[in-house]
């Protein structure tokens, strides 16, 4: 039984490795085998401006998302401790309700929300006199695109965030707030000097989660910006490996791309993983 | 005393625009998918739904192709959860009650895999399952939403099973139930939570799941619910949005149902414990 939960995990990073090594087009998949040629596809990946211009997208994509739902989840967890009991039970389902929301679901709810012709997003935005969106297309320009990408992904990732936050934060000692409203620290000074280094364990495997989840993105942007509208000029790493291998049958090249993709992960996740072994190994 | 209630009821005022504002597209969702027509393409969009209508749901339900979708997606989805819980529950008990060589390379590997992106896995999961001819077949979309289950899977039935004091199975074991009779009598019910949340979390895996789908059953006759939805939106044709959130709505209730059950306990397996909910 263990060997067979070895197998079913292990074997795709092996093939990965493998494959990465190869020629491995259309032809190759036919035959069922590939062409080793060392290490000519990170080469060719290297020597891309593409895949520079991705990386880089994507890492300023992951640190806004990131950001965003660490600093939304944050400000929710400390109100949830603030409001009513009635009130807390209110904000806690509406969190789990959009938590629960298929991801394939809140694409489709977001781009009818959103749509030029008579979304609901243009039609408050100019009854609030906010500017004159009629008809406006959020789907114009790269930065608007991810602006709607970025709004949903954090929309759908602060439940869990601020959930476990909250969570965390009521294992905060009263006897030490207590203690330091005493002794006369205001709010922020308490936040920063009680309340942090309690949650901190879980801050970071929070933010190591978001990373990785973010930094992988792939149902959000391409089907709310569309299939037929990802191009070099807005690729996320996932997008571009899709297409790249996937798309234009270039596996080997693909698995190249995916092995980059996967160390940059497990270097930024390194935290939560020795974290999580050290539990295992109790 | 009354600044402090002043105070409260600011909160409570934040807390119930934050919830709002949360929830809209949920509501949205839901009262497009009962309104007419009329209502749903003016110009100006009305807030609640006024001639409350069925016709998308009729429409959502004829799409071409829904019922076997669901067939698909039911098949998919409960061969994963039957072959998930069967799997990881002998690994769980491995890991949890013996120590054993090679433990610690499972254990890096089940944390491991967890924090791969799956997206990073896609081309050499396509390359091994077209060798093996499963490519646009619901058994190899399985054997891929069962490398994604498996670890969470492991991973949350180990906690629950380090939760159980030995001494309850030695106990019984002591009062003349054999090895199996204590397992069945002492321990299975006490890992009911943990066998429910499990199947659960993979249930909503691989019935929410989209590329995988995409890409192995890819042009072929055989689609998934996920890929039906995202279809609907992906031509040049007008889009029929009612129908599309009433769809939407369908696919979306059992997630939420099962959700509401153990969400408790998947926030509680996604950080080991490191938080008690």
């Amino acid at each position: 039984m263990v060997v067979a939960v070895v197998a079913v995990l292990g074997y795709p990073i092996v093939n990965l490795v493998e494959l990465s090594l190869q020629q491995y087009g259309l032809f190759q998949l036919l035959q069922h085998h590939g062409v080793y040629i060392g290490l000519g596809n990170f080469s060719q990946i290297f020597s891309d401006p593409i895949f520079w211009h991705t990386l880089l997208r994507t890492v300023l994509f992951t640190l806004v998302n990131v950001g965003l739902t660490m600093g939304i989840g944050m400000l929710i967890a400390l109100l949830l401790a603030r409001v009513s009991t009635w009130v807390r039970l209110i904000v806690t389902v509406a969190l789990v309700l959009v938590w629960s929301v298929p991801p394939v679901v809140g694409v489709q709810v977001w781009s009818w929300m959103t749509n030029n012709q008579n979304g609901i997003l243009n039609y408050a935005l100019t009854q609030l006199h906010i500017g004159n969106f009629f008809e406006h297309n959020w789907y114009a320009s790269t930065l608007s695109q991810y602006a709607m990408v970025t709004t949903l992904l954090v929309w759908g990732a602060v439940p869990f965030v601020a959930i476990t936050l909250y969570a965390a934060l009521s294992q905060v000692p009263h006897e030490l707030v207590e203690a330091a409203q005493l002794d006369g620290a205001n709010a922020v000074r308490i936040f920063k000097a009680v309340t942090v280094p309690v949650i901190t364990p879980v801050l970071l495997i929070l933010v190591s989660l978001s990373v990785i989840w973010d930094f992988s993105a792939f149902t959000q942007p391409f089907l709310l910006i569309g299939a037929g509208h990802q191009n070099p000029g807005n690729y996320l790493m996932s997008v571009y490996l899709f297409i790249e291998g996937y798309g234009e049958t270039n596996f080997g090249l693909g698995a190249a791309i995916s092995i980059v993709m996967l160390v940059i992960v497990a270097v930024l996740s390194i935290f939560y993983v020795r974290a999580m072994i050290r539990v295992g190994d109790e | 005393m009354r600044r402090k209630l002043s105070s409260r009821v600011g909160w409570n005022t934040v807390g119930l625009v934050v919830a709002l504002f949360m929830v809209f597209p949920v509501y949205w969702m839901i009262a497009t998918a009962f309104k007419s027509d009329s209502q749903i393409n003016g110009f100006t969009p009305s807030w609640f739904p006024t001639q409350l209508t069925l016709a998308h749901f009729r429409a959502a339900l004829a799409t071409p192709g829904f019922w076997s979708d669901v067939k698909n997606s039911l098949i998919v989805v409960s061969t994963t959860v039957a072959i998930a819980l069967a799997l990881s529950f002998f690994a769980a008990v491995a890991l949890a009650k013996y120590r054993f060589s090679g433990r610690k390379l499972i254990i890096v590997l089940v944390i491991g895999i967890q924090m791969l992106p799956q997206t990073g896995l896609l081309i050499p999961l396509y390359v091994v399952l077209d060798r093996y001819h499963e490519v646009e077949k619901l058994s190899g979309l399985v054997l891929v939403y069962l490398t994604f289950a498996l670890p969470f899977c492991v991973w949350t039935l180990r906690g629950f099973m380090i939760g159980i004091p030995k001494e309850l199975e030695e106990a019984a074991m002591v009062d003349g139930a054999s090895r199996l009779g204590a397992f069945v009598r002492i321990l299975l019910p006490l890992l009911g939570p943990g066998l429910v949340a499990t199947s659960v979390f993979a249930f909503i895996t691989s019935w929410n799941e989209y590329i995988f789908a995409n890409t192995l059953l890819g042009a072929g006759h055989t689609q998934t619910i996920t890929l039906l939805l995202a279809d609907m939106t992906g031509g040049e044709r007008a889009i029929d949005w009612g129908a599309v959130m009433a769809l939407s709505t369908l696919i979306s209730i059992p997630v939420v149902i099962f959700f509401l059950l153990v969400q408790r306990r998947i926030a509680f397996g996604l950080t080991a414990g490191a938080v008690r909910g």
